[in-house]
């Protein structure tokens, strides 16, 4: 357990030195909003911008707000939202929720699909269904995604009509649809997942295969799916969950393209739009938050490696 | 998968039918209001949703002539509601007697004064605090009547377009006990979907955050009753998603205020011409190079003549916005009644550019670029807003026009942000800055073209004068224009001004931008307004047909 | 592999050869604005009239040279932090590693956005070196760089450590060859394979990352052309001029697919020599 604290204690210094970078960075940034507001409104006068940024504070030294925000945020304290005007927590809980939704769909989805397809092609290195599948899993992870959207949108809901186009209910009526909502943007980032998943299970199924116990269990006469299904995929799964849950943090903020092409509020977008408008405070809990995910995440998979593979009793 | 795709195939289906119910209109916007205080931080997302919900005391129509909006009659000197004092005036306004709030409560003096206290607060969060510094008192004269005394007299006196009134009997109590905490504790932000709050023909029902807008009509509105049971505003960034959600029926409109960029709305029409109207309307949004009169290029007057002549705006407004948007020949634009048609102009002539390139010291050299005695190359550097299509694509055409005379320019492209935050308030751009001005008709440009509004570090930066104009004649004239109160004599001064500025060129004009409006067929009465009012101010008078 | 290597072939040789048998990229006419493919014109022309084939070719220089040279610069940056890390051990390897763990843990995407925005006059580069276009591609070059050397670091630093173990390196160790010397010398040619399949894995990951930035307008800027600018330019027209979006679609998926097909190639081929004992 001592191994986990320090994996903890590792974590926190990354999350500290993330949150202070990401500051500076943002401080670097040129222009504010504040600015762009004296250059769009003509009235705007020089000591009304000075009043603002002293209300909103970003007169001070960036250091001295970090150490600022800091403080807070070991009391507890996320602090105000700068653009939306209300709790960090409030204006990022709904989109939490969402991505979470999108999220938690579409790698099921991915999962749901790729596994099969890699588990099929191992069993049968170099046939056509392995060429297939390799040939699949390369055209999923080639494609950017934006365009990948953009043509599931042309195609099943323009031309076909069987799909909303974006949104995340019917905004008339009962504001029902949530499901039909969900399809394209879940398909859109399965389909870029499916991929590398599908490519390390066949990878993991077919080193399995290579190692010895499996081929003493031919040997003493188990029937090759009682093998397959009860040792081989057993132990390939191990480094798929690793891959799964590093993946997870990276998918909590990374789909703000899938978001913006499916107008769907989530996490990427908030946090796009809070760094973009110098909203410290939400930039940052965002950011930290997605971070933690991969963290706990690498953790999660260590434990996960360490609790499934009885061979493997050393913490990386 | 199978199952999902049948189950969401049936709830599509189900759905479907609402999409096109006569009572319902779903708009798309491109960008999401963050808040909903009509007085704190100004955002174009936020001034269209609210427009249905409140309504400031005036406005320009669609015809650019000030009206009433929340008021009995426009005060003015002719009909003794404005009378002057001293250096400045009083302007008496009452308010209508049906104006009420979404909870029955009416529309007072109380209001205006609360909501220009909170204005005139520095500590409150409102950004644009001048009308309310102007204002120098208030005098109450009943719960309906109250007189503004300005301190300054000019001739837009009775504007009073960025007063929106807050209700006192909601925010009140959350102002006062800690102004400088306001802006968080707003009930427009912490009870958004409290009636009280609108005084308009709609009220906000309903909001989910990222995502859409829903309004519904407001139970004590006494004008003319709105048509739809419910408009909804969706937000949709993407613009190519935006109009992939109105031919899927996702949203029945595009706003114009925030839609589609005009050669896109321009392709659509010609797609789906027989579903959708795109209406076009000029507006005074004047898109225009500002040009750094400092830089040893652009001082010369002759440089800046060529490069204006050497442009052909006329084919390139023509092929690339199907002659929607006017050429500009000075920021007055054509809808203005102060616009003057006889000033100089520039039309395509590449042989007097040339002319006057050689003039200016600038001769054809080696690789077709032009060289001055010095050997310096006439190369000269543009830059513009990353992301807005129409300026990127007017941009390139504009560096190939100009390298037909032997000019070379280079682009570059900033986020708003840094051009607007940055570059052009503190006059770093080295020769060109593309942007719009976006105002008000009969908008005086005091702070672009006034000697006294050039940006320097001596006055932090402040002033919209970009391009460093100075010239007494130009501030005379833009003094005496503010403070003209005789139409005839104005527009007369208007005319000189005008001239001047083209005859001076401290910018090229370009054109006017044309919004595009994508309605359905069957929506009528939606009038775009062309300037900073939006169009939802008269939503009363659309409907289906 | 061989597919892909003769896909890539081909491009680099189209990307050389576009000058030669195609017009000006930036030649305008806007009178031909979305004409459908001629003889002049192969591809048809853009919004602006310009020829779409050559604009696809010139774009392509743009893109690949970006992403091959992000792709070397993060192989360089990985092999250095891997080397100092799996031959000294010790503290240093510790602080590389979890340096290295901290990075792949950073959120890409936002941190890109971070990145692409920040000004680089607030570092102390001259503004006059800014306005340059080879400034913009070499600062989008570094950016995705300086986050994206973490896998080749931590490839280096596992082959480093089996390496060091090996006799000849003792025996350099022995006879008092400098450090510099014998990671340069005798440690990194035989690490030199995983680094190769790793970086050319990584070349079409970058193109991709390349066009989602442009799509949020933070990538390389019109009016130099890249694959990932045209093909989020073309995203407004897609309903009247579908043709745009799809050939730099399909340029870029293509040359994707490519890089990791030989990327894959060349880690089958290169770990089947080495590790011929173990195979089925």
């Amino acid at each position: 357990m001592g191994v986990i604290l320090s994996r903890l204690l590792q974590s926190l210094a990354v999350l500290l030195a993330m949150s202070f970078a990401v500051y500076g960075l943002m401080g670097l940034m040129p222009g504010d909003p504040i600015d762009l507001m004296i250059a769009g409104d003509p009235h705007l006068t020089a000591a009304d911008a000075a009043r603002l940024k002293a209300l909103y504070g970003l007169d001070r030294p960036w250091t001295e707000r970090w150490a600022r925000w800091l403080g807070q945020l070991l009391q507890g304290e996320l602090g105000y939202s700068r653009l939306h005007a209300r709790p960090v927590i409030e204006a990022m809980g709904p989109a939490v929720l969402n991505t979470a939704t999108l999220m938690a769909a579409s790698l099921t989805l991915a999962l749901a699909i790729a596994l099969p397809l890699g588990i099929a092609a191992s069993l049968r290195p170099g046939s056509l269904l392995d060429g297939a599948v390799n040939l699949l899993a390369f055209a999923s992870v080639s494609l950017p995604v934006f365009w990948l959207g953009l043509m599931l949108i042309v195609v099943f809901a323009v031309e076909l009509a069987w799909l909303p186009a974006g949104g995340m209910t019917e905004v008339t009526g009962d504001g029902g649809g949530r499901l039909a909502h969900l399809v394209l943007p879940v398909s859109a980032l399965a389909l870029a997942g499916i991929g590398q998943y599908a490519r390390h299970m066949r990878a993991a199924m077919i080193n399995e295969a290579g190692h010895d116990y499996i081929r003493t269990a031919k040997a003493k006469g188990c029937s090759p799916r009682r093998v397959v299904l009860r040792h081989q995929l057993r132990n390939a799964l191990i480094p798929i969950t690793t891959i799964v849950a590093l993946e997870v943090g990276g998918l909590f903020s990374g789909a703000l393209i899938t978001e913006t092409v499916f107008a769907w509020p989530g996490m990427g977008r908030l946090i796009y739009d809070a760094v973009m408008g110098n909203d410290f405070n939400l930039a940052l809990s965002g950011l930290l938050l997605a971070t933690a995910m991969t963290l706990v995440g690498s953790i999660l998979a260590d434990l996960a490696y360490w609790r499934l593979d009885p061979r493997v009793r050393r913490m990386p | 998968m199978r199952r999902l795709l049948a189950a969401s195939l049936l709830t599509t289906m189900l759905a479907a039918p609402t999409v096109w119910a006569k009572d319902e209109l779903v708009i798309g916007i491109t960008q999401f209001p963050a808040t909903f205080n009509p007085s704190i931080e100004s955002m174009l997302a936020k001034t269209y949703v609210l427009a249905f919900a409140q309504r400031p005391v005036t406005a320009y129509d669609a015809s650019w002539r000030l009206s009433c909006l929340l008021c009995e009659t426009l005060p003015t000197l002719e009909n003794g509601l404005a009378k002057v004092e001293g250096k400045g005036i009083a302007v008496t306004y009452t308010l209508k007697a049906d104006a009420k709030w979404g909870d029955g409560q009416p529309v007072t003096s109380d209001d205006v004064v609360f909501s220009w206290t909170v204005g005139r607060h520095p500590q409150s969060g409102v950004a644009s605090a001048e009308l309310f510094r102007r204002i120098a008192s208030i005098d109450v004269k009943d719960a309906r009547t109250f007189t503004l005394h300005i301190d300054k007299l000019t001739f837009d006196y009775n504007a009073i377009n960025d007063l929106r009134l807050l209700p006192a009997h909601l925010e009140r109590s959350r102002f006062q006990p800690a102004p400088a905490e306001y802006r968080n504790r707003t009930a427009y932000d912490q009870d958004t979907t409290n009636p009280g709050l609108y005084n308009g023909p709609y009220r906000i029902a309903q909001v989910v955050q990222g995502s859409h807008v829903a309004l519904e009509p407001n139970a004590h509105w006494g004008g003319t009753k709105p048509a739809f049971k419910r408009i909804v505003i969706k937000a949709i960034e993407n613009t190519a998603s935006l109009e992939a959600n109105l031919l899927s029926g996702g949203v029945d409109m595009i706003a114009g205020e925030l839609g589609l960029p005009l050669d896109q709305s321009l392709a659509l029409e010609k797609r789906h011409g027989a579903r959708f109207a795109v209406i076009t309307k000029p507006s005074l949004t004047y898109e225009h190079l500002d040009l750094n009169l400092g830089s040893a290029v652009l001082g010369d007057i002759r440089t800046r003549r060529a490069l204006l002549l050497a442009l052909d705006r006329e084919s390139m407004t023509r092929q690339l916005f199907d002659g929607r948007q006017p050429v500009a020949h000075s920021m007055v634009p054509p809808p203005d009644w102060v616009h003057a048609d006889d000033i100089t102009r520039y039309p395509h002539d590449p042989a007097k550019a040339a002319a006057l390139l050689d003039e200016a010291g600038w001769k054809p050299g080696a690789g077709g670029i032009r060289v001055n005695a010095g050997g310096d190359k006439l190369a000269l550097e543009l830059v513009t807003t990353v992301g807005n299509r129409s300026r990127e694509l007017v941009a390139q055409v504009l560096q190939a026009q100009w390298r037909k005379l032997g000019i070379d320019l280079r682009i570059k492209t900033e986020p708003p942000r840094v051009l607007f935050g940055e570059t052009v308030t503190k006059r770093k751009f080295s020769h060109m800055a593309m942007f719009a001005w976006y105002s008000a008709p009969e908008n005086v440009p005091h702070s672009s073209l006034h000697s006294d509004a050039i940006p320097k570090a001596d006055n932090s930066w402040s002033g919209q004068n970009y391009t460093g104009y100075a010239n007494p004649a130009m501030d005379r004239l833009i003094g005496s224009i503010e403070t003209e109160l005789d139409r005839p004599r104005r527009k007369a001064l208007w005319r000189e001004l005008q001239a001047l500025y083209a005859e001076e060129l401290p910018a090229l004009p370009l054109y006017f931008r044309a919004d595009a409006f994508v309605l359905p067929k069957g929506l009528k009465g939606l009038e775009p307004t062309g300037h900073q009012d939006p169009s939802p101010y008269w939503v009363e008078s659309w409907r289906w047909e | 592999m061989r597919a892909g290597a003769v896909i890539l072939i081909l491009l680099v040789l189209a990307a050389l050869l576009a000058p030669l048998i195609l017009p000006e990229p930036d030649t305008l006419d806007l009178a031909a604005r979305f004409a459908p493919p001629s003889p002049d014109h192969p591809l048809g022309t853009d919004e602006l009239g310009r020829d779409l084939a050559s604009r696809l070719l010139h774009g392509g220089r743009i893109s690949l040279a970006v992403a091959l040279t992000t792709a070397l610069l993060a192989a360089v940056i990985g092999t250095i932090v891997g080397l100092l890390a799996g031959y000294h051990g010790g503290l240093a390897d510790t602080a590389l590693m979890r340096l290295t763990d901290g990075v792949m843990a950073l959120p890409l995407l936002p941190l890109l956005i971070v990145l692409a925005a920040a000004d680089p006059a607030k570092l102390g580069i001259p503004p006059d070196a800014m306005t340059s276009e080879g400034f913009a591609v070499g600062r989008l070059v570094v950016i995705i760089a300086c986050v994206g050397w973490t896998t080749v670091a931590r490839l280096v630093r596992a082959s480093t450590l089996s390496v060091r173990a090996r006799d000849y390196v003792r025996a350099a160790v022995a006879v008092g060859a400098s450090p510099s010397r014998i990671m340069l010398r005798h440690i990194l040619p035989n690490i030199a394979s995983p680094i190769v399949v790793a970086t050319t894995l990584s070349v079409g990951n970058i193109i991709l990352i390349e066009s989602a930035l442009s799509f949020l307008g933070l990538g390389i800027r019109p009016p130099l052309a890249s694959w990932g600018n045209m093909l989020t330019g073309a995203m407004d027209v897609v309903w009247s001029a579908p043709t745009l979006a799809i050939w730099p679609g399909a340029a870029i998926f293509l040359t994707v697919i490519a890089f990791n097909l030989l990327g894959d190639g060349l880690q089958k081929s290169l770990t089947s020599t080495s590790r011929r004992s173990d195979a089925r």
